[in-house]
């Protein structure tokens, strides 16, 4: 199985939003809810740099560990999804994870501020594939389909690569030789331990 | 002559012309060659970077184009410390706090055992301790922190030792509701803790009177019982704990029930760090006092119970007390009459 | 125990109170993450991206408006 991974090479994402727009469109996300946002590093200076950031699907995520009803479990594809059956809204995984990627679909108070939802790798959620309770939770279920997530699958720069993490490894590292830098793997060290070595 | 003039001129400047473009179609060629920019710097000399972020901040921030400002936090390694502590910590600290406040009553009771009533001329007869509001402010606000506490354990324990016994589903609505409950119960505790401090506050200084009762070890060893008022100095130190604590856990619970209003997510992990050890060291501090109140001393419970306390009792253990509500009250300290409250 | 019951009733009570107030407060994130240009309901309500008062006429262009 595939250990599946993100990686936004910086040096080429142009902080053009389709990502967010084609997350938002897929899994029709309301409006204040963002799985997957582009943020913009020394803005307007020199050295400007953009980078898409959704959940990165860690290893060992801490959103799952610090769970108190462990909603959250990792499929084969290490892929970290939860259930919205069982999460409280307890806001901890916000706290934990460290590309801010859990959303609450109300702002406010902590008492009932409901579900969780976050960037679900187009992987759906615990129900059956393709069914209509999973969409209307969890959005679509695009790599059941055989199909890698939206946002990096119509990235017009391809900056924003999804699949294999050796793969999309191997990928950036051929792009840095060729053009002679890189910002590096945004996120790889906080989210996998590792760094893409060149 | 003109015509001469002309003409020089049109030379120098054709001259001058096919040098400059020479000259600058030389470098162009220079700097196109592959891989290098046409500026002639290095792209990546200026860009930002990780490591060179991460040196300036702990956390990357960069600007966003959506309303929600929590997003423009790109990484924070922190909730990775967080989570350490909130995993690996946590349940071992409360469970150490808990357990091991259990246990030392548990010896305590073994050794010293309960703290019986002492016979006397005076037992029998009741004075009043504590009066209705009194009780109803010590009520409320107990009977939430007991929900506070259970509640507040099931972030903790309830994952590892409930879900195991009723299944993930069902430990997801108990999960639900006891995070209601320790959200909309707060408040009930709150006021009440602000009516305890109302209430008790002024008999509740320290003074020398507690140096002695401290000295003395508050007559749990030994059989003399040192002079106490109103309070004596352990009551003192379970109020102000209350106190403490309880208005500790209210500003940091508050922050926590209006999330990022006031703080950044750097605030929120540091407001539910504070929050969730000073909930532990309250929750073992408390349950010394209901063991004091209850199980320990024969007599003690009657205070909050009845609010009628006996007369023997309060002249052991609260002597000056006494003496000053009987000089207070000239028709005595007898029940049944018409007086003025203990309070 | 009439303290002890009262106490209760009155817990209750306040947790309730509590609950219905902050209930009350609460917005959801596409209220409180929405700006002036942003079109969060009916499109039939023409302020899309103009803003709320629009007319529906698209302003002379020699006269620039401000808008």
């Amino acid at each position: 199985m595939a250990r599946m991974k993100f990686l936004c090479d910086a040096d080429r994402c142009i902080e053009c939003n389709a990502c967010v727009t084609a997350c938002k469109n897929e899994h029709e996300v309301p409006w204040g809810i963002n799985r997957r946002r582009v943020v913009t590093l020394n803005d307007g200076k020199p050295g400007e740099r953009s980078v898409s950031m959704a959940c990165m699907h860690c290893t060992d995520a801490p959103c799952a560990a610090v769970c108190p009803v462990n909603c959250f479990y990792t499929t084969a594809d290490a892929v970290v999804l939860h259930s919205k059956d069982i999460c409280i809204g307890c806001g901890y995984c916000f706290y934990a994870c460290p590309f801010g990627a859990p959303q609450y679909p109300k702002v406010g108070n902590f008492g009932s501020r409901g579900k969780m939802d976050k960037c679900t790798y187009c992987a759906g959620g615990p129900e059956p594939d393709f069914s209509t309770i999973e969409y209307e939770k969890y959005g679509s279920n695009r790599l059941a389909e055989g199909k890698l997530p939206l946002c990096a699958e119509m990235c017009s720069t391809k900056a924003l690569l999804a699949g294999d993490g050796e793969m999309i490894a191997q990928i950036y590292k051929q792009r840095v030789i060729k053009r002679g830098y890189g910002s590096g793997a945004w996120g790889w060290k906080t989210a996998y331990r590792e760094t893409v070595a060149i | 002559m003109r015509r001469t003039l002309t003409t020089f001129r049109t030379l120098v400047a054709a001259t001058i012309l096919t040098a400059t473009v020479g000259a600058s179609s030389t470098s162009f060629a220079q700097q196109t060659r592959d891989g290098l920019n046409p500026t002639g710097q290095n792209p990546t000399a200026e860009s930002v970077n990780e490591e060179f972020l991460f040196k300036q901040d702990p956390k990357i921030t960069g600007r966003i184009s959506i309303p929600d400002g929590k997003a423009a936090h790109l990484i924070q390694p922190a909730g990775r410390d967080y989570r350490d502590f909130r995993e690996r910590w946590l349940p071992w600290l409360s469970a150490l706090a808990v357990l091991g406040a259990v246990a030392l009553l548990g010896l305590f009771y073994f050794f010293r055992g309960r703290i019986l009533m002492e016979r006397g001329p005076d037992t029998g007869r009741k004075i009043l301790r504590f009066n209705g509001f009194e009780r109803f402010a010590h009520w409320m606000t107990s009977s939430c922190f007991i929900i506070l506490a259970l509640s507040g354990l099931n972030y903790i324990f309830g994952k590892r030792l409930l879900m195991p016994l009723i299944g993930a589903d069902a430990f997801g609505v108990v999960a639900q509701y006891a995070k209601f409950s320790h959200i909309y119960l707060a408040w009930p505790f709150m006021i009440g803790v602000a009516l305890m401090l109302v209430l008790w506050l002024k008999d509740n200084i320290p003074n020398k009177i507690d140096i002695a009762w401290i000295r003395a070890f508050g007559g749990f060893v030994g059989d003399k019982h040192p002079s106490a008022g109103r309070f004596n100095a352990g009551q003192k130190m379970v109020f102000w704990m209350v106190i403490g604590f309880g208005s500790a856990m209210s500003v940091t619970g508050l922050m926590m029930i209006f999330p990022f209003a006031l703080t950044d997510i750097t605030g929120m992990q540091l407001m539910q760090v504070i929050h969730a050890l000073i909930g532990i060291a309250f929750i073992a501090g408390i349950l010394a006092h209901i063991y004091i109140g209850t199980l320990g001393m024969e007599g003690a419970y009657d205070a909050m119970g009845s609010g009628k306390v006996d007369l023997g009792w309060a002249k052991v253990h609260h002597d000056l007390w006494v003496e000053e509500e009987q000089a207070k009250n000239a028709s005595g300290p007898q029940l049944g009459r018409h007086q003025v409250p203990a309070e | 125990m009439k303290a002890f019951i009262i106490a209760l009733v009155v817990a209750v009570a306040l947790g309730t109170l509590a609950a219905m107030l902050l209930n009350q407060q609460q917005r959801f994130a596409y209220q409180a993450f929405s700006t002036s240009g942003a079109r969060v309901s009916d499109p039939a309500g023409h302020s899309n991206l103009v803003g709320p008062h629009w007319n529906g006429v698209t302003p002379d262009p020699e006269k620039p408006s401000k808008s």
